[in-house]
């Protein structure tokens, strides 16, 4: 069985050299847009991977503390870490060198090796606070071969007459089709599929009634004492720089998928970050053990998420790779899940006004969208290893390749065959 | 609730004008700033609102962003209005956005785009017939000719026997907005900020506004931002239009129809080209909806809307859940919310379409598929705001190829990409009690000629805006 995990360093820039980096990853950018990078390809733990330029010019409002020029590279990858960081530095062996020299104390040209560069990551890897995974327990590897028995039923569906037949029968015969061909040998082993950690979810559910009374006098507090006094955001769309959003929208929409980085300052004072911690632990319970089966917060289009705080827990960062346009990805936060964004995102500067935590802020549809983009930042090179297959589709074709195994009722054989 | 300022709002956006036998959308460009807001304050008391007397004539206007700047608008204030207005329909990620690629790039449009004339106004005439419209034109061309230069003219008539060309009746389904006078069935009925502005709408907030932050102008003829900031608000009883030329390969349409439903013995099928053609739209050439009357049309024209899709038709045995109708209306069934809470969500994505057709009166169908000459729709629609309107249901909802769980479905009517590069398939899927059928190698039969995005300013802002 094996993991999907986070992966994020912060390392610093070297100030002289940060326009060759932005080069560097410009250049990364254009032939990933265009096909033309295959390295990426050959690692076969990396699913996702980003690299983000952050600066004082990242931060839309002041840095709770002084912030030098950084760059973050994060991915999401499959099993061991160590492997992982191996294969970075092998098969990305030369864009790390090349990146990385441009930043502080990388290794001189000489001394360069697996091992060196492997250390060098190593040395600025930081803690992600929680992480969502669409699709929990595949592999990359694992995901393109569901992807190509998929497509071999597919066209066996389409290109043969079916007429009359029960689905039984037919389920039956793409299965024994299947089965001839050797390339599909590794279907036969049932693939694991996740299910609900209630030794984890029965807990939290009942640690939440036992301390709701505590939980309400924290929200009351929370009220009287903060929201009603913060500053909230005010701004609405249209009076955001109109270059900013066009930076962003460069990117946007090239593919089926999209990537966001978001980042914001916490607000003053300990009982801001302790409360932003009890979300963010909130949230590793419900991402990590409830939300398993291909949707956050019922938003069914999100392959990777996560937030990790830096700089002494005074900022914190947001990445997500997504299905669709910003849009709709905003939009479903707002529609399916406002108060849990809210939950944890009050808690940064210049939010949308909240009451009591949950209402208002992300519902306050104008604001709060105005508040995404405003702290939304580019991302200079972001990678993924499947840009043409949406969450639902991996998660289906999962099922597709556990489904060809059983011995199916009519009923179930007819819901087999709607998978196509 | 606010009631609506109905002498205000100008009465295109509540009224389609369907008994009006004739429209001629005049993209204009501003010669001279000061003649054309002397145009425009005579205007301003000829405009057709929802309260003027039913007329034999009917007049609206609209402005484009670069219209409002002719006028001498100042940018501060140009600012406030909507980015994907004040940017208008041509831009890089608008194209990805809206899929006009190809033949329907706009560096080949007939208006509209990068290597046309710019647009300033758009001044819409509607007659009960072709003279009525004609006479009047000439009389305000008097009023005008100092002021602008004609860019362009779109003529126009209400869709013949109220069916577009490909055959198939049409503009059934239409929101009703809260306090305008009409009132809709069910899910039809939307609160007034999600197309007019100064009016809280589906999510109970106000709509992003036009506010006047720096003095210019009469500014006592505007009203004060409902949302309390203090400022005078030039988008109060107005709304955004979307206008887009969309010609209609109707030939092509049906005989793709009939090649994709030959029998092995070569031979074709009205009956099952019509079922096909049906099954894309969502509805049968009556109008009678596919959840209702799977098999076949029962003939009579039929408006009717009553009809949902949770329950009687989840899988979409009846009414794909490709075909056009159900997803850019998906009513009561989001795969992930249950029927209520994806009523809710389907009021937030809503628009209210004033289609009016171009070219001979044709009505296509298997039988007859060959009109003479260039057919097509004036596709328009009014909304608050564009991006969660009309952009997200043309992207997320027609033109993304994985919508729902489908892998390569993109709408097959208004979805398709001419060439959608190598290796990309473009299917049509018919979910079928056991195997589904699929409808392989979609073509587009729907190519943008033109299209802009214009403000449609209440009665009262036009008269500001010849103040300025």
């Amino acid at each position: 069985m094996i993991k999907q995990h986070p992966l994020i360093l912060l390392t610093p820039v070297k100030e002289d050299q940060v326009e060759r980096l932005q080069e560097l990853l410009a250049k990364i950018k254009a032939a990933l847009h265009a096909g033309t990078e295959t390295a990426f390809q050959q690692v076969s733990t990396l699913r996702y991977g980003r690299w983000v330029i952050l600066s004082r010019e990242s931060f839309r409002d002041e840095p709770a503390v002084p912030v030098g020029i950084r760059l973050i590279f994060s991915t999401n990858y499959d099993g061991d870490l160590d492997f992982h960081l191996r294969e970075l530095c092998t098969g990305l062996a030369q864009y790390i060198d090349d990146i990385y020299a441009c930043c502080e104390g990388y290794p001189e040209p000489g001394n360069r090796t697996t091992e060196s560069r492997k250390q060098y990551l190593e040395q600025w890897m930081i803690k992600t606070s929680a992480f969502f995974v669409g699709a929990p327990l595949r592999t990359v590897k694992q995901i393109r071969q569901e992807k190509q028995l998929k497509d071999f039923i597919w066209q066996l569906l389409v290109k043969n007459k079916w007429d009359g037949k029960p689905a039984v029968e037919i389920h039956r015969a793409i299965r024994n089709a299947v089965d001839a061909q050797p390339e599909f040998e590794w279907s036969k082993q049932k693939a694991k599929e996740p299910s609900i950690n209630w030794k984890v979810f029965l807990p939290y559910v009942l640690l939440l009634l036992v301390a709701l009374p505590l939980v309400i006098v924290g929200a009351i507090y929370l009220f009287l004492f903060h929201e009603l006094r913060d500053k909230n955001g005010t701004l609405t769309l249209s009076q955001l720089p109109d270059s900013q959003i066009r930076r962003l929208e460069q990117d946007e929409d090239l593919f089926p998928q999209n990537q966001f980085t978001q980042v914001a300052v916490m607000k003053p004072g300990f009982i801001r970050r302790l409360n932003f911690q009890i979300w963010m632990l909130r949230t590793r319970v419900l991402a990590g053990h409830v939300f398993v089966k291909g949707k956050l917060l019922n938003i069914p289009t999100i392959h990777f998420a996560r937030w990790v705080l830096i700089d002494n827990n005074r900022h914190v960062l947001f990445f997500s790779n997504f299905d669709g346009s910003w849009q709709q990805y905003l939009g479903d936060f707002i529609d399916q899940s406002g108060w849990g964004l809210s939950g944890i995102f009050s808690n940064t500067v210049n939010f949308p006004k909240t009451r009591f935590m949950v209402t208002g802020g992300a519902y306050d549809e104008e604001h709060f969208l105005a508040w995404s983009r405003s702290t939304q930042i580019p991302t200079q090179a972001w990678y993924s290893a499947y840009h043409d297959l949406s969450i639902k589709n991996i998660n289906n074709n999962t099922k597709i390749r556990n489904e060809l195994r059983k011995d199916l009722s009519e009923k179930k054989a007819r819901i087999f065959l709607k998978r196509f | 609730m606010a009631t609506l300022e109905l002498s205000e709002i100008q009465a295109y956006l509540v009224k389609d004008y369907k008994e009006m036998g004739c429209s001629k959308y005049y993209l204009l460009q501003v010669t001279d700033a000061g003649e054309a807001k002397k145009f425009l304050s005579r205007a301003a008391g000829k405009i057709t609102h929802i309260k003027s007397a039913v007329a034999d004539i009917c007049l609206n206007l609209g402005l484009t962003s670069s219209g409002l700047k002719a006028l001498g608008y100042k940018e501060k204030n140009l600012q406030r209005f909507t980015r994907e207005f004040r940017e208008g329909m041509v831009t890089p990620h608008r194209q990805r956005l809206l899929g006009d690629f190809d033949s329907s790039d706009p560096a080949h449009w007939q208006w509209g785009g990068p290597a046309n004339e710019s647009i300033d106004i758009i001044l819409m005439l509607f007659g009960k017939d072709e003279a009525t419209a004609e006479n009047y034109y000439n009389s305000l061309v008097q009023d005008f000719q100092n002021a602008f230069k004609v860019v362009h003219i779109l003529n126009g008539g209400p869709l013949p026997s109220d069916r577009e060309h490909f055959g198939f009746r049409d503009g059934i389904s239409q929101p009703a907005i809260i306090g305008s006078g009409i009132t809709g069935i069910n899910n039809d009925n939307i609160k007034a900020g999600e197309f007019i502005m100064g009016y809280k709408n589906e999510y109970n907030i106000y709509p992003d506004t036009a506010l006047l932050t720096e003095p210019q102008g009469d500014a006592s003829l505007l009203a004060d931002d409902a949302g309390g900031s203090g400022y005078k608000d030039v988008g109060r009883n107005g709304t955004y239009f979307v206008l887009r030329q969309l010609q209609q390969h109707v030939n092509a349409f049906w005989t793709f129809m009939k090649e994709k439903t030959k029998k092995e013995d070569g031979s074709m099928s009205n009956e099952e080209s019509t079922k096909l053609a049906a099954k894309m739209i969502g509805r049968w050439p009556s109008g009678a909806p596919l959840v209702k009357h799977p098999d076949k049309d029962p003939g009579r024209e039929s408006d009717d809307n009553d009809f949902y899709y949770a329950k009687n038709d989840k899988l979409g045995y009846n009414c794909p859940i490709a075909s056009h109708i159900r997803r850019t209306n998906p009513r009561d069934h989001f795969e992930e919310t249950p029927p209520h809470g994806s009523l809710k969500l389907t009021r937030r994505h809503r628009i209210m379409r004033r289609v009016r057709s171009y070219g001979e009166n044709f009505i296509g169908s298997a039988e007859n598929h060959k009109p003479g000459g260039v057919v097509g729709l004036l596709f328009g629609c009014f909304n608050a705001d564009i991006s969660r309107q009309f952009e997200f249901i043309q992207y997320t909802w027609a033109n993304y190829p994985k919508f729902k769980r489908l892998y390569a479905d993109p709408d097959p009517i208004i979805g398709v990409r001419e060439n959608p590069g190598p290796g990309t398939e473009q299917n049509f899927t018919i979910p079928q009690p056991t195997v589904n059928k699929v409808i392989t190698g979609l073509q587009s039969f729907v190519t943008v000629k033109g299209g802009a995005y214009f403000f449609f300013p209440s009665v009262s802002v036009i008269k500001f805006l010849s103040t300025i």
